[in-house]
């Protein structure tokens, strides 16, 4: 029995999170048919949770984080990052259970429920002692107005917490000028509070560490838009999560590296998630958080792959490192262009990029999670329906969800949802001459 | 039982019916343009200083179907932002010639972007609305601004000048120099105008050419005195959080023995704070006023001033009591929930703490809680 349990609660704390992962590498070692890669996904999992949990033993400081972070600073600076969205995700790899109760305790505390589950989960945590100690919150102006919380929640439990200002607009040069100047002064505060100053020569380290992890992710992608798709559900969130939350690491390189060389294997031989590919997906998010069962099943079911998400993309030109000698110039590009922040923009810009995303992964249809909790999503998500299917052909079935909390939609619903969809796409003329190209193409 | 106010008769009229009014059709019929401003991060007196009628996009006192607009935006998103595009899909908004929003809240820039997408205006702009309040986040502010006059001149095909905008910030200085002398009066025992009538002139102040409503302001405030209206009400309350633009939803609280006194909400009480800055460059003092000048608002992260500045208010206007009235789906008053009430508590306010839907008039349940929020003052008072 979990401590948890032993306490009558579900909802899970920092040991139970690190014994969870324990246990669960431990079975994905065992499980016959899984990429190799798997246990490097676990072990990268694993060590981020680790970095977060010895922190201070080793000197070092925690930042609880929201999106658009600076990662490779607070890296140079021995600051660990814990991304708050990621750890709802692993809550639900532990325990799926923990994020309702969580949720439960933070609507008891008055935050209403209509607002990102994200948030209320680290709010009901916190309310019960179950988030793991931070020295500081940091958040920065995205599309997401829950970044409001960090701020809340430190004065209520006495956490400094800092904010970085992002203009809407963000490629003019007075919006650059100011955003980098924010990371200076993001610097200037985490010295006064950490009394360590920032080592320039250490930061130029880790932004070509997260350079390189920009690259490969890159290389992955190519591999990944291969028909059949290579890349099986247990590795999907690899490359994502990767980005947010090891930029600026080895661990990070390291884990992308054999990935990359792995999806190179399977491109090579031909090997793909699964052997009758009848349907390729594009979901909203990297992984149906609610039910990580999903895609499996999703698999099994329809032969439907999850190829692409409208998440883990570049905005616009990649290629960040515009002068090796500002790194805090490259950073703040960076943090502009990163997968994960690209929906800081109007949901035409964001649909544009999804349909030249669906061309190149050869994409059959698109499901798009309406995050209850998610004000962004719910005003942009008809945009990119209609887009999808205006620019590219693509039908979208939109799911009404909770990206974390399991007990919002039903299983059954979201079969008896995805059985009428996958029957309407395979019917669908746009889907027969979509086939057809591939299977020319594969003939030749 | 008072007379009705004659001044603010004839702003109901001028503004009436909602939103193409006689005014609005008066001035487009003069071959002037109408601009649709959303939140409070856009200076009117930019729009004005190019001669156009600034004009305030929201609902207002009759509830909207929103079944078209949530094709367009899903049922989790705001109501006030499916309110107004509803609006605008029933073609009521169709004399604005532009709009102009700020990313104050993410669903905001939704609407905006959802009117780009779906039905474009020949002008449409976007400017971002600073969340920190300090040096840093004025010239943010000010060089969006600055671009946001190139291209409001560009469409104009004129440049906006200096002299022109130094001219408008006078005007609107005057405007909420009279509107703060209207909330200064409602401090008194018995305040002269209820809290429906104080909302009436807030709309007003954003559909009504801001020299007219200055007029009928100075009209009002004499009227007040020459009559000596007084407004007797046992309670005092006072309304805080979402805008309001349903004044049957405060109507129907004052049926009670009550009186709303005070309000802390962006149509209300900010939009009579403050002075822009006569002496500095008027851009520059524009920036200075809309970051700096005003009282902290939902919007800004760093909320302690905003829950200082509720619980000042409350002290001033001497109320019995606050309600919170929150839109459903409001991130932003929904995380400073917690904290108010904590906040509140220690000062001794009681609060009581409403979740609606934008523009729907309260309805019985909402009436019961009130009673219910009424009986319990009253046992303290007693």
């Amino acid at each position: 029995m979990s401590d948890s349990k032993a306490n009558g609660t579900n909802m899970v704390g920092l040991e139970e999170i690190r014994a969870g992962l324990k246990k669960a590498t431990e079975m994905v070692k065992q499980a016959p048919g899984l990429m190799k890669s798997t246990v490097g996904y676990m072990d990268m999992v694993t060590t981020y949770v680790e970095r977060i949990a010895t922190a201070h033993d080793e000197g070092k400081w925690v930042a609880s984080h929201g999106t658009q972070q600076p990662l490779e600073i607070l890296e140079a600076m021995d600051v660990r990052g814990l991304f708050n969205e990621f750890w709802g995700v692993v809550l639900n790899l532990t325990n799926i259970d923990s994020v309702p109760e969580a949720l439960s305790v933070s609507a008891s505390t008055s935050t209403p429920t209509e607002v990102c589950s994200f948030f209320r989960n680290m709010d009901g945590l916190m309310h019960a002692g179950k988030w793991p100690r931070s020295d500081f919150f940091l958040y920065a102006t995205s599309c997401c107005d829950n970044v409001k919380a960090f701020h809340t929640l430190g004065r209520r439990y006495g956490v400094p917490s800092f904010g970085l200002e992002r203009s809407y607009f963000p490629y003019t040069t007075h919006a650059m000028e100011h955003w980098k100047n924010e990371y200076k002064r993001l610097i200037a505060w985490l010295e006064e509070k950490t009394g360590k100053k920032l080592d320039y020569d250490r930061l130029k380290e880790t932004v070509r560490l997260s350079h390189r992890l920009t690259e490969l992710h890159l290389e992955i992608d190519k591999l990944v838009a291969h028909v059949p798709c290579p890349m099986s559900p247990e590795c999907y969130s690899g490359p994502l999560l990767a980005i947010r939350l090891l930029p600026g690491t080895q661990k990070g390189v390291d884990y992308l590296t054999d990935l990359r060389d792995e999806l190179q294997d399977r491109v090579n031989k031909g090997i793909g998630a699964i052997k009758d590919e009848r349907f390729r997906v594009m979901w909203s998010s990297f992984t149906p958080f609610f039910d990580p069962t999903l895609f499996n099943r999703m698999q099994e079911k329809y032969g439907a792959v999850n190829v692409c998400d409208m998440l883990s993309h570049w905005r616009g030109d990649p290629h960040w490192m515009l002068d090796p000698d500002d790194p805090l110039g490259n950073v703040a590009y960076r943090t502009v262009l990163a997968p994960g922040n690209c929906q800081y923009s109007n949901g035409v810009d964001v649909a544009t990029n999804l349909s030249d995303k669906a061309r190149r992964f050869k994409v059959d249809g698109a499901i798009f999670n309406n995050n209850f909790g998610c004000k962004t999503g719910a005003g942009y998500g008809p945009i990119i329906k209609d887009e999808l299917l205006r620019q590219v052909n693509v039908p979208t079935l939109t799911l009404d969800c909770d990206v974390i909390d399991h007990t919002f939609i039903s299983k059954a619903e979201v079969e008896s949802q995805m059985d009428s969809f996958f029957e309407m796409v395979e019917t669908s003329k746009a889907y027969k001459e979509r086939r057809a190209e591939i299977n020319k193409t594969a003939s030749l | 039982m008072n007379a009705p106010l004659k001044a603010l008769d004839e702003m109901i009229r001028l503004t009436s019916p909602f939103p193409e009014s006689v005014t609005v059709k008066d001035w487009k019929a003069t071959g002037r343009k109408v601009i649709g401003w959303y939140n409070p991060y856009i200076p009117e007196e930019i729009i004005h200083a190019g001669g156009m009628l600034p004009f305030e996009v929201t609902g207002n006192n009759e509830p909207v179907q929103m079944q078209g607009a949530e094709a367009h935006m899903y049922s989790n998103s705001c109501s006030k932002i499916r309110t107004c595009w509803q609006l605008q899909l029933d073609g009521k908004f169709n004399f604005l010639d532009g709009y102009v929003s700020s990313h104050m809240c993410d669903q905001d820039m939704r609407l905006f972007e959802v009117w780009s997408y779906y039905k474009k205006l020949p002008y449409m702009d976007a400017i971002y609305a600073p969340r920190k309040r300090d040096e840093e986040a004025v010239k943010l502010y000010a060089t969006d601004l600055e671009d946001f006059r190139s291209r409001l001149s560009q469409c104009l095909i004129c440049r906006i000048p200096d002299q022109h905008i130094a001219n408008s910030i006078k005007v609107y200085n005057r405007g909420r120099e009279l509107m703060k002398q209207l909330y200064e009066l409602r401090k008194r025992d018995r305040p002269p105008v209820t809290g429906v009538e104080a909302l009436e002139v807030s709309k007003a102040a954003a559909r009504l050419p801001r020299e007219q409503f200055n007029e009928l302001m100075e009209q009002l405030l004499d009227e007040i005195q020459r009559t000596g209206r007084e407004i007797k009400k046992a309670m005092r309350l006072m309304i805080i959080g979402s805008d309001l633009h349903n004044t049957n939803q405060i109507a129907n609280l004052e049926t009670l023995d009550v009186v709303v006194v005070a309000d802390e909400m962006d149509i209300g009480i900010r939009r009579a704070s403050g002075q822009v800055d006569t002496k500095l460059p008027p851009m520059e003092a524009l920036a200075r006023h809309y970051v700096l000048g005003r009282p902290v608002d939902k919007h800004n992260w760093n909320s302690d001033g905003r829950l200082e500045f509720i619980g000042k208010l409350a002290e001033q206007y001497k109320v019995d009591g606050i309600i919170s009235e929150i839109v459903r789906f409001c991130t932003y008053n929904g995380w400073d929930k917690f904290d108010l009430k904590k906040q509140m508590e220690k000062r001794g306010i009681p609060i009581l703490e409403l979740d609606l839907e934008y523009g729907h008039p309260a309805g019985a349940q909402v009436k019961i809680r009130a009673e219910a929020f009424m009986e319990m003052l009253e046992t303290r008072a007693s």
